[in-house]
């Protein structure tokens, strides 16, 4: 008796890969579009605006202060030194995005390498290394901003290392999660049975591998660090004038609120919920899109 | 009231000037004319005793001294007003009737001049006790003086020359009188208004201790003894928490005492029951609350949160809001003057601002007029000089009454060109260094670039929009100014006198003027802040003609010697001449009376009572 062997052909399927997926499943997500689209307008509008309706925000103009919008060449109306609202709300935005994207990136870094260290270690270099996290977390942020406001003068530099450094307590924990989960994988074994040093082991296998919480986290860092700096300088202690920022227009417009200039509010708070909003929206998305078990859809 | 403080708070109304009138008689002001300005009253309706109210005080103003002596950093005006609501002073004045002492606000009688002006003679009223029960003598002022000799150094109103150096011998002549023979002869009028008003009986019988628990001694007869007791009380003082409860500061003897005294600023008195003069409390209470912004207090105003508050100059298109809510608006002006001091003694700066011409051109970048019409709402007056511009008054002298510096950015301009400067980036620098006309002058190195650093009060809108102002004037002439924002006190503490080595030195121009830097008494003399060593004289402003025209200002009857000094000071600008705001716009409820704004910022809460 013969069998025969039924011949199968394999079905050549094409498999996109992970990033290709991680990219579509992105872009599905009407929200994350949404806010990256957003978040690009902004940033034209911030960085390439002035181009186009230039503006002198160095020079008060007495003369022209709180002119109502629609005032031949301010379409937003001036502020109560004569500054052009529209202009001011592009340099302030630059500020604010600076700040904001600096100081949450400075904030991702530093909690990520020091969450992978200790994760990474275990024992009593990370029972210290998270005391130091809880302790820092028990001191309220803005506190610790204000604090560091009267003492060094609060320039864009110095914010976003002061806002860097008050606010990598969360991704530290995050990224220390992840980093005691990855330490016991079969990777991370054979590279050191193989000899790979510590270094190796967090540079190149526990931080990449926890990538997809960070770059999640980084987006709400980010929009943490924009809040902030409105907080800080809501409070009077924010950059010093001539250069101003969201929180800061903001502030100063809250004084005229009983006069019913509502130009001098309404685009610098609209401009911080936006942008917030949509640093929000991407991190929604990318976190979809990391998520393994959403790939498979 | 002694506060020789200034500014800031209000603080320096000194004190109050005595007997005004004379002194005014004395500087040959005709009346109207060389009067301090009177204030606004609300008090109608019938007094009823009891009740309570809240007191809204200026925007970052927070209470940090209750012990009769200041010290740097502890005397804004604001603490004096307090404290002298439980510590009676021997005088205080109220600019409403500024022209004697206001004997009931005080703890003596009107002092007794030798006719030669070299003694004065000073009775004690004798129906003041203190809450433990004891007399208030010549003895407890005798301790007041003997702290303030063995410690003037640390006292904040010292001011070299003057009390207590001009005072030779102290001597008590009996439970109530006392007498003190001066090193020479002084205008009787100036130096009680000037100089007597910063005394204040102290209870020797429960403050001269040395630690606590000690024994009561009579150390302060001793240098050593006086330097001990001064650190202790001192150490007491800074202890802003146990104001309510330490049995130092409950030996009171003014009408009221302290109930409550936060470290963030809020104090509540309450009407003293042990008190035994005849300007007796009519409010069981008073709560001064501390806001960090003009805003958060229009905000609580709007709510009815304070009784007795202030509408901020961007708001006062609310008035008739605030009207409709019960309140009467009124306006406070004061006695008063505002400036930016320099720094003269600032190791990088200092020899830039002792150049007249570099003074000259910052202060032709002042739009003083704008500034009040826009920024401040017409609730501010251009000064050019060291006597309050408004009322006009006979102490003005020609050259301040028709500014000697107009707004000119271009001729500003070109005087700094003229000595040198040459804009680099935006930036003056110095190419010709040297001290010949056309040179930049003594102490300039090439090089040297026109960067300033102001250091200035927050909480106000129209204080932030007025430095941004100045810095975009100066800004066209070439001198970059960096702006920074810090509560009063800190401003205060972080712009005292010092030498150019000293560590505390860094600062360059310091402005704490919101409500008015300096509140003079009806003598608007410059002893305190423009006189060489003065103490109040922050940033260490030195020339000898101006010490001389400042000297012939408190000896001499010669009613020409005030405009001189007017007119010397308005030219040669020892600080930054800004316009100056009205102390405040207040809004007092109707319920509310007897109260009088005194030009010179005091207060009488003793007096304020509810309508019935």
């Amino acid at each position: 008796m013969t069998v025969s062997t039924p011949h199968v052909e394999a079905e050549h399927v094409p498999v996109a890969g992970p990033y290709r997926r991680m990219v579509k499943l992105f872009f599905a997500n009407k929200l994350a579009v949404t806010g990256l689209i957003i978040l690009a307008l902004l940033l034209v509008f911030c960085f390439l605006g002035p181009l186009v309706h230039p503006t002198d925000q160095i020079h008060t103009q007495l003369a022209d202060a709180n002119l109502a919008p629609g005032t031949k060449g301010h379409p937003l109306g001036t502020d109560d030194v004569g500054r052009d609202v529209l202009g001011r709300l592009m340099i302030g935005g630059q500020t604010s995005l600076e700040i904001g994207i600096a100081a949450g990136l400075l904030a991702t870094l530093i909690g990520t390498v020091w969450g992978a260290i200790a994760g990474y270690a275990g024992g009593w270099l990370d029972t210290v290394m998270m005391r130091v996290v809880d302790a820092g977390i028990a001191i309220p942020a803005l506190f610790l901003l204000l604090v560091s406001a009267t003492i060094f003068r609060p320039t864009v530099p110095v914010q976003i290392v002061i806002i860097g450094c008050v606010s990598w307590l969360v991704p530290a924990r995050l990224v220390r999660a992840e980093a005691l989960s990855l330490r016991s994988r079969d990777f991370v074994q054979a590279m050191k049975a193989m000899g790979g040093g510590h270094g190796r082991a967090v540079f190149r296998h526990i931080i990449p591998n926890a990538i997809g919480t960070v770059v999640v986290n980084a987006t709400f860092q980010v929009a943490d660090a924009i809040l902030l700096i409105a907080y800080v300088s809501f409070l009077g202690l924010g950059v010093a004038p001539p250069a101003t920022d969201w929180g800061a227009m903001l502030s100063k417009g809250i004084s005229y609120t009983y006069d019913g200039y509502w130009w001098l509010i309404f685009p610098a708070g609209i401009a911080i919920v936006l942008v917030v909003s949509a640093f929000n929206c991407i991190g929604d998305g990318l976190r979809d899109s990391f998520e393994v078990r959403l790939q498979g859809r | 009231m002694n506060r020789p403080l200034p500014s800031l708070l209000r603080a320096a109304r000194p004190l109050a000037v005595l007997g005004v009138a004379a002194t005014l008689l004395a500087a040959g002001c005709s009346s109207g004319d060389g009067s301090a300005p009177g204030g606004g009253s609300a008090s109608g309706g019938k007094p009823q005793q009891g009740g309570s109210m809240t007191f809204a005080m200026p925007p970052n103003a927070t209470p940090n001294w209750i012990f009769p002596i200041g010290t740097p950093g502890h005397s804004a005006s604001y603490n004096g007003a307090i404290r002298q609501q439980v510590f009676l002073p021997l005088y205080t004045f109220n600019g409403n009737d500024s022209s004697k002492p206001d004997i009931k606000a005080g703890a003596a009688e009107l002092p007794e001049y030798s006719s030669d002006g070299k003694s004065v003679t000073i009775t004690l009223r004798d129906n003041l006790t203190w809450a433990n029960g004891q007399k208030v003598t010549s003895r407890d002022v005798e301790f007041w003086f003997n702290l303030v000799k063995y410690n003037k150094e640390k006292w904040s109103a010292y001011n070299k020359g003057q009390f207590p150096d001009n005072v030779a011998k102290f001597t008590v002549v009996d439970d109530k009188t006392f007498k003190m023979d001066l090193t020479r002869a002084y205008n009787p009028d100036w130096f009680t208004a000037n100089q007597l008003v910063r005394m204040s009986p102290m209870p020797q019988a429960a403050w001269d201790i040395q630690q606590a628990g000690g024994q009561v001694g009579d150390y302060d007869r001793t240098e050593d003894g006086a330097k001990k007791v001064f650190d202790y009380l001192i150490g007491e003082a800074g202890k802003l928490s146990e104001y309510a409860t330490n049995p130092l500061w409950k030996v009171a003897n003014g009408p009221f005492t302290v109930k409550e005294f936060t470290t963030t600023g809020q104090v509540t008195l309450a009407k003293n029951p042990k008190y035994t003069g005849d300007d007796a409390a009519h409010l069981d209470s008073i709560t001064f609350k501390p806001f960090t912004s003009a805003q958060a207090e229009f905000n609580v105003l709007r709510s009815g949160g304070v009784d007795y508050g202030y509408i901020p100059a961007l708001a006062l298109s609310q008035q008739k809001t605030i009207e409709g809510m019960g309140y009467s608006v009124k306006r406070w002006d004061g006695w008063a003057i505002t400036y930016i001091p320099y720094n003269f003694n600032n190791p990088e700066m200092g020899p830039v601002f002792k150049q007249l011409y570099i003074r000259q051109a910052v202060q032709m970048s002042v739009d003083q007029d704008t500034i009040s019409k826009v920024i401040w709402h017409d609730q501010a007056t251009p000064g050019y000089g060291p006597v309050p511009q408004i009322p006009p008054s006979s102490y003005q002298g020609e050259g301040q009454k028709t500014n000697p510096y107009p707004f000119d950015v271009e001729k500003a301009k070109a005087l700094i060109a003229s000595h040198g400067w040459e804009i680099q980036n935006g930036v003056a620098t110095c190419t010709k260094p040297g001290t010949g006309d056309d040179q930049c002058g003594e102490g300039v190195d090439q090089g040297t670039q026109l960067k300033f650093e102001l250091l200035t009060q927050s909480g106000s809108t129209e204080t932030d929009n007025m430095m941004q102002e100045l810095q975009s004037s100066l800004s066209k002439i070439g001198v970059a100014l960096t702006i920074k924002s810090e509560p009063l006190n800190s401003v205060l503490d972080h712009s005292p006198v010092c030498k150019p080595a000293d560590s505390t030195c860094s600062w360059q121009l310091s402005f704490f003027g919101t409500s008015g830097s300096w509140y003079y008494p009806a003598y608007p003399s410059g002893e305190e802040i423009f006189a060489t060593d003065a103490g109040t004289n922050l940033g260490s402003y030195s020339d000898p003609k101006a010490d001389e025209i400042i000297e012939r200002t408190t000896s001499s009857t010669d009613s020409t010697a005030m405009q001189e000094y007017s007119d010397y000071l308005a030219k040669n600008l020892p600080v930054i001449w800004m316009p100056n705001p009205a102390y405040q716009v207040s809004a007092i409820k109707n319920t509310i009376g007897g109260v009088e704004q005194d030009p010179m910022a005091g207060m009488t809460p003793q007096r304020w009572y509810l309508v019935k």
